[in-house]
C-alpha cells in the first residue's frame, strides 16, 4: 500500500495546481463585462458578442476590426486568472497605436480609441504574465 | 544592494512594470490569423447608425423600403438568409424613420424568415421586444433588440454548424445598410459621411466568405450575383486609407447594391 503513497500524493500535487474545472472563456467574459459597467452608466452601448480563448504567456493575438469615425470605442478584455497579466492595445491599418488610452490591472485590462479615421484597426490582445500554461481571455467591447 | 533593488521592485504595483506599448508596430508580421481575415469583427448596425445620426438628420423616410405584412421566406436557404439579413437592416432605418409600424411588420418579418433557417426559437423572444419597445417608441431600446437579433442568430447557427448561413445573415444585412447609407451621403455628399463606407477588410472577409461557400450553395444563381456584386464594390470603397471616396463612387455602389437587393427579395432571383 505504501508503494502507492508517492503516486498519490504526486496526483494531489497535480490536482492543486490544476485549474478548476468551471474555469472557462465564460469567466473570463464575465470580467470583461464587469469592467465595462462603469461605461455602460456613461453611454456606451455594449455589443452582445465576445471574442476569447487561451493564450500562453507572451503570445499576442491579433483581431481586425472595422471601426469608425465619429464614434468612440472601450474594449475590455477579461481573465479568470487573477494572478494574470493581460493587456490589450489598438494600432491602426499602417500599425501605428491609436488607443488615447489603456490600462491593466488584475483580471482586467481595457483601451479606449476614438478613430481618426473610417477603417480597419488591429486590436493586440497579450497575456503579459500568468502562473497558468494557458490562459483564459474574453474581450468585449462597447460604443458611444 | 542589488538584493534590496529586488525587493523593493517586486513591492512596486504590477501595472508598474508594464512597458509602454510600442508606438508603431509592424503589421505585416503580425500573428497569422491577422493577416488571413478570418479573425475580422463585422461591425452592428448601430455602430454606423450612431455615426449618421451625429453627422446630420436627413430624410430616412425616403430611403426606406416599405414592407406590406410580413415579409414571407422566399427560394433556398442562402437566399432566406440574406433576406433576414436585409430585413434585420431594414428595421434599424425604421427606427431612424421613427416608423413604430414598419419596426413591428419588421419584427414579425424576422420571426417568420428566421424559422426555416431553424434558429426560429432563439429569436422569437427578441421580435416581440422589438415589437414591445416600438409600441413604448423607445428607439434605443429597438436599436439593442436589432442588434441583438442579428448576434442571436450568428451563435444559434454557429450550434447548428450553419456559419455559412450566418455570413449570409451578416452581407445581407451589410448590402441592405450600404444601400440605404449611400443613398444618404448621396442625397448631400460630404467626404466624412462617403469616409463611412471605407471598408476594404469587411469586403475582403465577405468575398473570402463567399468564396468559401460550399458548393451547393455556390451554384445558387443569387450566390453568383451577391459575389459578383461585391468584387464589383470593393474598388470603389477606397483602397487606401488616404484616398476620399468619390460622389460618382457612392452612386455606383448604390446602384449595385440597390440590384443586390431587389434580386434578394425577388421570387426568381
Amino acid at each position: 500500500m505504501k508503494r502507492y503513497v508517492p503516486l498519490v500524493l504526486f496526483l494531489f500535487v497535480l490536482s492543486l495546481g490544476a485549474r478548476p474545472a468551471h474555469a472557462t472563456i465564460d469567466d473570463a467574459l464575465s470580467f470583461a463585462l464587469e469592467a465595462a459597467d462603469p461605461y455602460v452608466k456613461e453611454g456606451f452601448t455594449v455589443r452582445e458578442d465576445y471574442w476569447g480563448g487561451d493564450l500562453p504567456v507572451k503570445t499576442t493575438k491579433a483581431i481586425v476590426h472595422q471601426l469608425f469615425k465619429g464614434n468612440e470605442y472601450w474594449f475590455w478584455m477579461g481573465t479568470d486568472q487573477k494572478a494574470a497579466k493581460i493587456s490589450i492595445h489598438i494600432y491602426d491599418s499602417a500599425g501605428n497605436l491609436a488607443e488615447s488610452e489603456s490600462w491593466s490591472k488584475p483580471h482586467f485590462a481595457a483601451a479606449r480609441v476614438v478613430p481618426k479615421k473610417t477603417g480597419s484597426y488591429y486590436l493586440i490582445v497579450e497575456v503579459e504574465k500568468s502562473p497558468d500554461e494557458r490562459t483564459y481571455w474574453s474581450l468585449a467591447y462597447g460604443f458611444k | 544592494m542589488k538584493k534590496a533593488l529586488a525587493l523593493a521592485l517586486v513591492a512596486l504595483p504590477v501595472s508598474l512594470f508594464a512597458a509602454d506599448p510600442p508606438a508603431h508596430i509592424d503589421v505585416s508580421k503580425l500573428p497569422s490569423q491577422a493577416k488571413m481575415i478570418d479573425e475580422v469583427v463585422v461591425p452592428v448596425p448601430s455602430e454606423i447608425f450612431g455615426v449618421l445620426d451625429k453627422l446630420g438628420k436627413p430624410s430616412w423616410s425616403q430611403v426606406q423600403r416599405p414592407i406590406n405584412g410580413v415579409v414571407q421566406p422566399t427560394g433556398e436557404s442562402p437566399q432566406i438568409a440574406l433576406m433576414l439579413g436585409s430585413v434585420i437592416a431594414e428595421g434599424f432605418i425604421a427606427v431612424e424613420a421613427e416608423d413604430a409600424i414598419q419596426v413591428k411588420q419588421i419584427g414579425k418579418s424576422v420571426l417568420n424568415l428566421a424559422t426555416p433557417l431553424g434558429v426560429g426559437a432563439e429569436v422569437k423572444k427578441r421580435a416581440q421586444a422589438i415589437t414591445d419597445s416600438a409600441d413604448k417608441k423607445d428607439w434605443n431600446d429597438v436599436r439593442k433588440e436589432l442588434d441583438g437579433a442579428l448576434d442571436d442568430v450568428k451563435k444559434a447557427m454557429a450550434k447548428l454548424n450553419s456559419e455559412a448561413l450566418s455570413q449570409l445573415v451578416s452581407l445581407g444585412g451589410w448590402i441592405r445598410g450600404t444601400e440605404a447609407l449611400t443613398a444618404v451621403v448621396g442625397k448631400s455628399y460630404t467626404k466624412d459621411g462617403a469616409e463611412l463606407l471605407h471598408q476594404p477588410v469587411l469586403l475582403d472577409y465577405f468575398e473570402k466568405r463567399l468564396a468559401g461557400l460550399k458548393p451547393k450553395y455556390k451554384v445558387n444563381p443569387l450566390i453568383t450575383r451577391v459575389q459578383k456584386g461585391v468584387l464589383e464594390i470593393r474598388p470603389l470603397i477606397g483602397l487606401t486609407d488616404d484616398v476620399d471616396i468619390s460622389e460618382k463612387s457612392v452612386q455606383e455602389i448604390n446602384r449595385i447594391t440597390s440590384d443586390l437587393i431587389k434580386s434578394i427579395n425577388s421570387k426568381a432571383p
